[in-house]
């Protein structure tokens, strides 16, 4: 990874204390500590200016507990997140209004994301006054306006005077992204923006999407599920399993040449919309783990089909090629 | 070929004293002996509103149902709800989205099990059951234990696979998914999409698939029906279309979906919203949202027309035997 990378993750982890029975303890009798469910464990990733990065997962692997961590929703067990050689956590001690600005995030369910009670004028407005842009209301209310004609809300007088439940799914997510670009933030997280949404408008927000992020050079973090439409939209492809990241590099690159057994298992199984693309699934024993005291030895050691002894002492070091192109198998080669 | 389903103008709405919903409006369509026909559509579009009728699940006092729809020479539409649970489980068997729901979660499998076998079978013993619903676990991948769990002890893919296997105890004509594997993670879907193709094969089933993900249906079906605002646009072959769909809307709806590994053509969205449909329209549904809409579609309604490789498609381009351009 480069060395001066705009935004860089740096060894950020989360690690929840876990209140369950015993039975399901990993420790035996006597034994002292407590146990942890360790959602994120230790990501390192750097993003560029105006890069779109993808992360996929399965559900419980972690990513939306990263996307929480960046923008601080969560506070991180350890590991902080630098903006151009600015670390978040200090910004946000000192002056935390500037951090809300600098990081953004766009929600999976956009029927919970607004007020119900308020107007979108209200809404829109909001943080236009927190942040003292524009001289009076009337010219907020203009700002508010053009904003949402360009993002394709027309009439916007009309939409203005709306309350959220008077508008579509698509509609209310395309606002909730328009919000988020308002105090020209360097980073975006979107957290499945599109999987609440029907795929005849999801293409919309995608595009919208894009363009913003083309327009305003901002970095983006896609979280999602949905490989195709991540390597769609992505520079580069982050896949995490159990709270790491075992595979990174340029999105075509992961998708059509995967490295790492789990990224070709997860491609493999996901079903494409040419019939003729019909590629062999790899499947996956057993069931995702919980991340309850993961290992020793690589996570998915005891799901893949190529573990051996090794695999289940250590964790695996990083392999890296010409390309940037990484994972963390001990299979160099297939 | 045998046709074990025959749909013909059926018509669902939903009503009260203040408006009527067409929630589905004249299906007419036949599924044959062995097929896997994938039924797609965005939400609103009477998916699952076609499933609840043929089974008749609604309330229906606040439902009109119309049309005939034959299984086994019997109209479904018309039988009494006693009549109907004599088809219910055994000739025709439905898997909901939410496994985690479907089953009560205050016993055990082998309890739910045994009363649904009971349904059709009201003399079979403990073991037979246990032999038979073993027999269908594994089938789907589970181990024998789970017979004895409950459903909170499972993870939702297990319970889904559950799900699967109990609705195949009484050996069903038909199966229908109602986006049953929709709330599972990728890896398993695929594991599970692959078992029922599977299965299928050995067992002679019929299966219908309600989903609004087109990748689902190329990868588990035959045959596809596009849905739009509760009527059937294109029906016809998953190869056939998926290469070459005539009806803008079918178009349309291939365009918003990123290809998985093929080039990276730029999505495109359907303009537009779901049209109103406790509106009577007289012209084409799609027409508003429809790039090639001219003023003909505004007024009349197309026909469903049948084209050389057998597919039916309904709109007013390919009416008179004119060819896909």
């Amino acid at each position: 990874m480069s060395e001066k990378a705009y935004i860089s993750v740096e060894d950020v982890a989360m690690w929840y204390p876990y209140h369950g029975s015993d039975s399901s303890s990993h420790k035996k009798k006597g034994e002292k500590g407590k146990d942890w469910i360790k959602a994120v464990d230790g990501v390192s990733l750097s993003i560029e200016e105006g890069e779109i990065l993808g992360v996929i997962g399965e559900s419980g692997c972690g990513k939306s507990t990263l996307g929480k961590i960046l923008t601080r929703l969560e506070k991180p067990t350890r590991g902080d997140c630098l903006i151009g050689g600015v670390s978040t956590k200090e910004m946000l001690k000192k002056n935390p209004k500037e951090f809300r600005s600098t990081v953004q995030i766009v929600f999976q369910n956009p029927f919970d994301t607004f007020t119900p009670r308020d107007t979108i004028e209200k809404i829109l407005l909001r943080p236009l006054k927190n942040y003292k842009i524009g001289n009076n209301d009337d010219e907020r209310r203009n700002m508010c306006m053009e904003a949402l004609e360009a993002g394709g809300l027309r009439p916007a007088e009309d939409i203005m005077s709306r309350y959220p439940h008077e508008l579509s799914g698509g509609q209310l997510q395309r606002i909730s992204i328009i919000r988020s670009m308002f105090l020209k933030p360097k980073f975006i997280i979107a957290d499945e923006p599109v999987s609440m949404l029907d795929v005849s408008v999801r293409a919309d927000i995608i595009n919208m999407l894009l363009d913003l992020s083309r327009n305003e050079n901002t970095s983006v973090m896609f979280i999602s599920h949905d490989i195709a439409l991540t390597r769609y939209i992505s520079d580069n492809i982050a896949v995490m399993y159990l709270g790491r990241i075992v595979e990174y590099g340029k999105a075509d690159d992961v998708i059509k040449n995967p490295r790492h057994p789990y990224t070709q298992a997860l491609i493999s199984n996901c079903a494409s919309i040419d019939p003729d693309e019909k590629v062999e699934s790899i499947a996956i024993e057993g069931e995702p783990p919980t991340p309850l005291n993961p290992g020793p030895g690589c996570y998915f050691a005891p799901r893949c089909q190529y573990a051996c002894e090794e695999c289940k002492k250590k964790y695996p070091e990083k392999v890296t090629d010409e390309n940037g192109h990484w994972f963390t198998c001990i299979r160099k080669e297939q | 070929m045998e046709e074990i389903l025959k749909l013909k103008d059926v018509n669902v709405t939903y009503s009260n004293k203040k408006k009527q919903v067409y929630a589905v409006r004249n299906a007419t369509f036949s599924i044959y002996k062995g097929d896997s026909v994938g039924i797609v559509g965005e939400s609103g579009s009477g998916k699952s509103t076609l499933a609840m009728a043929l089974l008749r699940l609604h309330n229906e006092k606040s439902v009109r149902i119309e049309g005939t729809a034959e299984f086994e020479g019997k109209n479904l539409l018309a039988l009494t709800q006693e009549e109907m649970n004599a088809i219910r489980w055994s000739g025709i068997s439905v898997v909901f989205q939410k496994a985690m729901n479907a089953l009560s979660p205050v016993h055990r499998i082998s309890t739910q099990v045994e009363d649904i076998y009971h349904v059709h079978e009201p003399k079979a013993g403990k073991e037979e059951i246990e032999k038979r619903m073993v027999n269908l676990l594994k089938l789907v991948n589970l181990p024998e234990r789970v017979y004895h769990l409950y459903p909170h002890e499972m993870s939702g893919g297990m319970l889904q696979r559950v799900a699967i296997a109990i609705s195949l105890l009484h050996n069903p004509k038909l199966v229908i998914f109602d986006e049953a594997t929709t709330a599972l993670d990728v890896v398993t879907q695929g594991q599970i999409l692959e078992e029922v193709v599977q299965m299928e094969k050995e067992m002679d089933m019929t299966r219908i698939m309600i989903t609004h993900d087109m990748s689902v249906v190329a990868a588990s079906c035959n045959k596809v029906a596009v849905m739009y605002a509760g009527e059937f646009m294109e029906i016809g072959y998953v190869k056939d279309i998926f290469k070459n769909p005539m009806h803008p809307y079918t178009q349309g709806l291939l365009a918003s979906f990123p290809s998985l590994k093929g080039e990276n053509a730029k999505l495109s969205a359907i303009p537009g919203f779901l049209p109103d449909l406790s509106k009577e329209c007289d012209g084409c549904i799609f027409a508003p949202r429809c790039p090639k809409a001219t003023k003909e579609c505004r007024q009349r309604k197309p026909k469903q027309t049948e084209t050389k490789d057998g597919r039916m498609v309904k709109c007013i381009l390919y009416e008179g035997g004119m060819s896909n351009e």
